[in-house]
């Protein structure tokens, strides 16, 4: 359309409003963060309890001390991972909503290491390999039902999601429990275990495991050709087949990079939470249960980038850290399960684009500001007309 | 119409005054644009791609509010909310792209604006008013196909019978054109004269100087949104109308290939064909989307240094021809080959290397990734290079950036830099990435389908200078438009496609526009004297 | 196994097929239109919790109409947010069943036990008393609905403005039909009734409430609408299949010598609507622009 003659501009301008677009998607997980912690507020104050002082609770477990940043990363650890599979089969096009059953399968693999000894270094590596490869594997059949039959992944992984849960319940009760102590399975070695990182929490050397990961995806994703291919493909499957990108190829290696993510996230678990090291079996699974789907909730919050996701993760690890001092505060305590309402809320919030603009003063101070600077900065940047 | 035309004492069916219109992006698509309708006239609205023309007619059939101004009728202003509010008062739009659904045979469609919600479907009476209908307009459509498997010509039939079946005073057609051979063409344009003189009024949506010249009582020009011409078309000339839609004089050679004759190739040169071709297509047999022969058994060579042009109506095979030859669909049987070595049933990837370039038809669903930088798009294709790429598959970002920065350089594209996204680029500046990566290849044969579709009048002649320079470096180019005009001017040997064979391949000066028309409806010699 | 099991078995996979017929019978009404509501998990969990409150507040019909209403407003949410609002309807569903996973599980423990919560007998729904057992009223619903609906789909005008808007809104739009208000009916309709669905579970069958309660019942009725390729017909006859699997998943668990263990028969349902799902595909196909937010230019 136009491209209308630039007036001077001040370097200074084009650099704001970059940023500003740039900033855009942060912007955005701001606000809806903010949105769900508003809802949560609002629906503390309906069951009678003080929001404020939950929140100040909140913030005081989850960043209070070294002790409670330590906490907030623990719990981050796994979040970064399953987070991880739904970002990277997201970016392939797919909607891999499995990473609860992968963790779930990847967390008994890991279990199994106690049937080998070996040095420590190479337990721990081994037992990382084993979730990882059965994370893949459990993550791979709906994968290739997608690819054969065209079965929609969105519900072949959920239900081996719930197919998993039971398995994993299964195996944890009756074949690989400890015969001393039924409740819970076999506990992993010592020489398996991951170093805790910080005395007297339970954060172990699994957070690099995490970030390592994160980081290696980062990598993957932006800076090699295979990355570059399933990003096209996910953004375009028509273009990238026409730049001769197999695209059965890019969703087989998303599903597989993101089953080895989620069974990645169930050794950090099991190898690195004391004090047991080990799944129960009995109550289902407790420590393993949701992290699959506030992996999701993680991976929205954090745009779906490795760097974010980070990020969003020790947010995230930080509302349950902080949500397990805030049931025990005061004289009417909020219970814990809140935390997930104001997660809930936060996603809702996500899944709305430009949520700014529904709040008018908002909107009309926002829009004025950008007019002026796409005003100032017109003429090097070309506008795609109606 | 006839109460309107009594009523009407200023002469006008309906005004537009002042339009302006701003999107929320805060794109300005229309700028105080004024326009008066009149009963009894087929108005020509013309403007290159982005001019605003689209918009215009779409706040006056009220799919979209105007941000300032108002349309008028004799009695008073008038204000739609919907379409179906304009449809009421008699104003009707035929859209480029169908507004049918495709599932949906044409009744069902028709059926779509009619009735009250839980009423039973009355299908029989509908398609009773569309018999009726098709025999008084002369045009026909079989009313119990879903409309997805209709030709494309067909479906757009379907669509002026579902507006003319609510009666409409005015009649738009959004560039109705692009998908007619030039027989139907000329019955559409029997067809609007007819209405015209039943008193309708008409607006003709074109880019096209040609026809707007041929059909029109009344031409009007938007540029950049504003209203820079009104003028009769009897007053009009070719040169004239394309400065008023560009602002300046334009090259020389660009109008001629508007005007009515056909222009003489001034650059036309001897081609040598006595060595091997570069490209060698035998009994080529494919099948289409729907399962359809698509392809029917087609043969050619394309020499170095020839421009091979292959024309006609868009849905006759082309696309599946280009599909074969660049690995994007398996044909059922025949043989390809790029010097010497097969090129059927094989990547893109591995075609690429045997240096064939692609500028395919359709920029947004093939040619870019619009998400991804321009960085990004430049190397689409060729991203497993060594020069582009390393050891373990690690991409070379610097290396990539200078190619890019190169490109933009080289192709003059008009962006903020390597790192802009795709979409942030114009049209024309974005199929100039897509030519200048394809370029950058350095190939032996450069596939070009449509390659100046919806371009501005400056990139389109870049382009096709772009190609001018590739054929005089001894490059081999297969040319696939549906724009004539261009296939005439630019091709060597050009061949007329219809239903997937080759009607005719010949030099485009045995040719002439009765011929040309004739062969692209699927007319040969033969039948004519028949 | 003997004829009053094989009948006790039938009773209960009508009463499985209920929540599955019914929520998948409302979601076909949707996507038609052109959403695709993911978070029916979170509607069955929270219109069961509320369908069970309002049960003891003002008896069952209250309960069930409750139940309704909660699971017309949460889906008119998920429609206002994807259609004015242009929201992306994936992330929308996800969020959805995040934050009624939580607020069961919180309400829960504000009702004083953690977990769960009985439904107090006198407050379930009447049942009709036949020859062969008792059975629900919603059951009958359950069974009527879905060829009221296929009638509605294919013999009425509002059934092609449903289709229109989701494989061509661009051209219901021209045609005069407001495509953003068509979705937000059809999503408040499915709404509805997958509201009904979990009301219809915590009051009028199973008579409690615990926070894992819609079990992936959800997603077992969005794997009825696969199945179904839109046809309410296809979905009924789906839901009572997964309904019959569930009972003999609870059947086998009665029995006195466990052939197979507890977990592996608890998994059935879930195996069953996989291969189901798989073989199935192939043959059906949906609106084009199902889960596309249409947007005027």
């Amino acid at each position: 359309m136009s491209t209308k003659e630039a007036p001077q501009q001040s370097r200074l301008l084009r650099g704001v409003h970059r940023t500003l677009t740039g900033l855009h998607p942060v912007l955005e997980s701001l606000i809806a963060a903010l949105v769900g912690l508003l809802v949560g507020a609002i629906l503390m104050s309906i069951w009678g309890f003080h929001p404020w002082k939950a929140y100040f609770a909140l913030i005081q477990g989850a960043y209070g001390g070294s002790y409670e940043w330590a906490s907030s990363l623990s719990r981050a650890t796994p979040l970064i991972l399953t987070a991880l599979t739904f970002s990277i089969c997201l970016r392939a096009g797919m909607f891999n909503i499995g990473a609860e059953g992968q963790m779930y399968m990847g967390a008994i693999a890991a279990v199994c290491i106690t049937y080998f000894t070996l040095p420590p270094g190479l337990h721990h590596i081994v037992g990382l390999i084993f979730a990882a490869v059965v994370g893949a594997a459990w993550s791979l059949i709906p994968a290739a039902l997608k690819l054969m039959r065209g079965v929609s992944e969105v519900i072949s992984t959920i239900m081996f999601n719930w197919i998993a849960r039971w398995l994993a319940l299964y195996l944890a009760i009756y074949v690989i429990v400890d015969p001393l102590r039924p409740e819970k399975t076999l506990s992993i070695p010592l020489t398996a275990r991951f170093p805790i990182l910080v005395p007297r929490t339970d954060l172990s050397y699994g957070i690099f495991v995490s970030i390592g990961f994160a980081l290696v995806i980062y990598f993957l994703l932006w800076h090699t050709a295979t990355g570059y291919e399933l990003r096209a493909a996910g953004l375009n499957p028509s273009a990238a087949r026409y730049g001769g990108i197999r695209t059965k190829r890019t969703m087989f290696l998303s599903f597989i990079l993101g089953g080895i993510a989620a069974g990645l996230a169930g050794a950090t678990i099991v190898m690195g939470l004391p004090p047991t090291y080990a799944v129960y079996g009995g109550g289902g699974l407790p420590q393993l249960l949701n992290m699959g789907f506030d992996g999701m909730a993680v991976a929205m919050v954090g745009r779906n980038h490795p760097i974010g996701i980070i990020v969003a993760a020790v947010f995230f690890g930080g509302l349950n850290a902080g949500g397990r001092v805030m049931q025990f505060y005061g004289s009417n305590p909020v219970p814990l399960e809140m935390v997930r309402v104001v997660m809930g809320a936060i996603v809702l919030a996500m899944s709305i684009p430009e949520l700014i603009r529904l709040f008018p003063m908002a909107k009309k101070g926002g829009q004025k500001l950008i007019q002026s600077l796409r005003r100032a900065t017109r003429g090097t940047i070309e506008e795609e007309s109606a | 119409m006839s109460e309107v035309k009594a009523l009407n004492q200023d002469g006008f069916f309906l005004r537009a005054e002042r339009i302006t219109k701003v999107y929320s992006d805060g794109t300005v698509a229309l700028k105080e644009a004024s326009l008066e309708i009149h009963p009894h006239e087929i108005i020509g609205l013309l403007g290159e791609n982005g001019a605003g023309k689209t918009t215009l007619t779409k706040i006056v059939s009220g799919l979209l509010p105007p941000t300032r101004g108002r349309v008028i009728s004799p009695k008073g202003a008038v204000r739609f909310a919907s379409p179906r509010e304009a449809l009421g008062f008699g104003i009707g739009m035929v859209h480029q792209h169908f507004a049918l659904v495709g599932p949906f045979t044409a009744a069902e469609n028709v059926a779509l604006s009619y009735e009250r919600p839980f009423s039973r479907l009355r299908l029989t009476k509908i398609i009773e008013k569309l018999e009726a209908l098709m025999e008084e307009s002369g045009l026909q459509v079989p009313l119990d196909v879903p409309v997805e498997k209709l030709a494309v010509g067909e479906q757009q039939r379907v669509e002026v019978l579902k507006v003319l079946s609510r009666d409409v005073d005015l009649l738009i057609l959004d560039e109705p054109t692009s998908v007619l051979t030039p027989l139907e063409v000329d019955e559409l344009f029997n067809l609007l004269r007819r209405l015209r003189d039943a008193d309708k009024s008409i607006i003709l949506i074109t880019h096209k100087l040609k026809e707007v010249q041929d059909v029109t009582d009344r031409i009007v020009v938007l540029r950049q949104g504003e209203m820079v011409g009104d003028v009769r078309t009897t007053e009009a000339t070719t040169e004239r109308l394309a400065q008023l839609m560009v602002g300046q004089a334009i090259e020389q050679e660009a109008v001629e290939l508007s005007d009515k004759e056909l222009p003489v190739r001034k650059t036309r040169k001897a081609v040598d064909r006595s060595g091997k071709s570069i490209l060698h297509v035998e009994n080529l047999v494919a099948r289409g989307n729907t399962g359809k022969i698509a392809v029917d058994d087609v043969s050619f060579d394309v020499y170095a240094g020839e421009i091979f042009g292959i024309a006609g109506v868009e849905g006759n095979g082309q696309t599946e021809l280009v599909e074969s030859l660049t690995g994007l669909r398996v044909p059922k049987s025949g043989t390809a080959t790029i010097n010497g070595i097969n090129i059927l049933g094989i990547d893109p990837r591995q075609i690429y290397r045997l240096g064939v370039a692609h500028i395919p038809e359709d920029r947004w669903e093939l040619g870019l990734v619009l998400p991804f930088t321009l960085a990004e798009n430049a190397i689409l294709g060729v991203h497993r290079w060594k020069e582009f790429r390393g050891a373990f598959s690690v991409l070379k970002w610097g290396k990539i950036n200078q190619h890019a920065r190169e490109l933009m350089d080289r192709f003059e594209i008009r962006a903020a830099g390597p790192s802009a996204p795709a979409k942030s680029l114009s049209g024309g500046n974005q199929q100039k990435l897509i030519v200048g990566r394809e370029l950058a290849k350095d190939p032996a044969i450069i596939v070009a389908a449509q390659p100046t579709r919806g371009l501005d009048i400056g990139s389109a002649y870049y382009i096709r200078q772009t190609l001018l320079d590739m054929r005089g470096k001894g490059r081999a180019i297969l040319l696939v438009s549906a724009d004539l005009d261009e296939v005439l001017a630019y091709a060597d040997r050009v061949a007329i496609m219809y239903e997937g064979k080759f009607m005719e391949v010949c030099s485009p000066d045995e040719l002439d526009r009765e011929r040309v028309g004739m062969l692209m409806g699927g007319v040969t010699a033969a039948k004519e004297t028949a | 196994m003997n004829f009053s099991d094989i009948i006790s078995l039938l009773r209960i996979s009508l009463h499985a097929m209920v929540p599955l017929a019914l929520t998948a019978v409302g979601e076909i009404v949707g996507e038609t239109a052109g959403l695709f509501n993911i978070g029916l998990e979170g509607i069955l969990l929270m219109s069961a919790f509320a369908g069970a409150i309002g049960a003891e507040a003002g008896g069952p019909y209250v309960g069930l109409l409750v139940g309704m209403g909660v699971g017309g407003a949460m889906s008119l949410l998920f429609a206002l947010i994807n259609t004015y609002w242009k929201g992306t309807q994936m992330v929308t569903g996800i969020g959805i069943n995040l934050f009624a996973m939580g607020f069961v599980a919180f309400g829960l423990i504000q009702l004083g036990a953690p977990g769960f919560h009985d439904v107090p007998r006198a407050v379930s729904l009447f049942k009709i008393r036949t020859p062969i057992g008792l059975y629900s009223p919603v059951i009958l619903l359950a069974l009527i609905l879905p060829f009221v609906i296929h009638w509605f789909l294919k013999r009425t005008r509002a059934g092609l403005m449903l289709k229109a808007a989701g494989e061509m809104p661009e051209a219901a739009d021209v045609a005069g039909i407001n495509v953003n208000r068509i979705r937000l009916l059809a999503a408040v309709f499915g709404g509805a009734m997958a509201g009904l669905a979990g009301a219809y579970m915590s009051v009028a069958w199973l008579g409690l409430v615990t926070k894992g309660l819609s079990a992936g019942r959800g997603f077992i009725a969005l794997a009825c609408v696969v199945f179904s390729g839109l046809n309410p017909l296809l979905a009924l006859l789906a839901a009572f299949i997964f309904g019959f699997f569930q009972a003999l998943a609870e059947w086998v668990k009665t029995l006195p010598s466990k052939p197979i263990p507890g977990e592996f028969v608890s998994m059935l349902p879930y195996i069953v609507t996989l291969l189901v799902v798989s073989g199935a595909i192939g043959r059906v196909r949906f609106p084009k622009f199902l889960g596309t937010p249409y947007k005027r230019e």
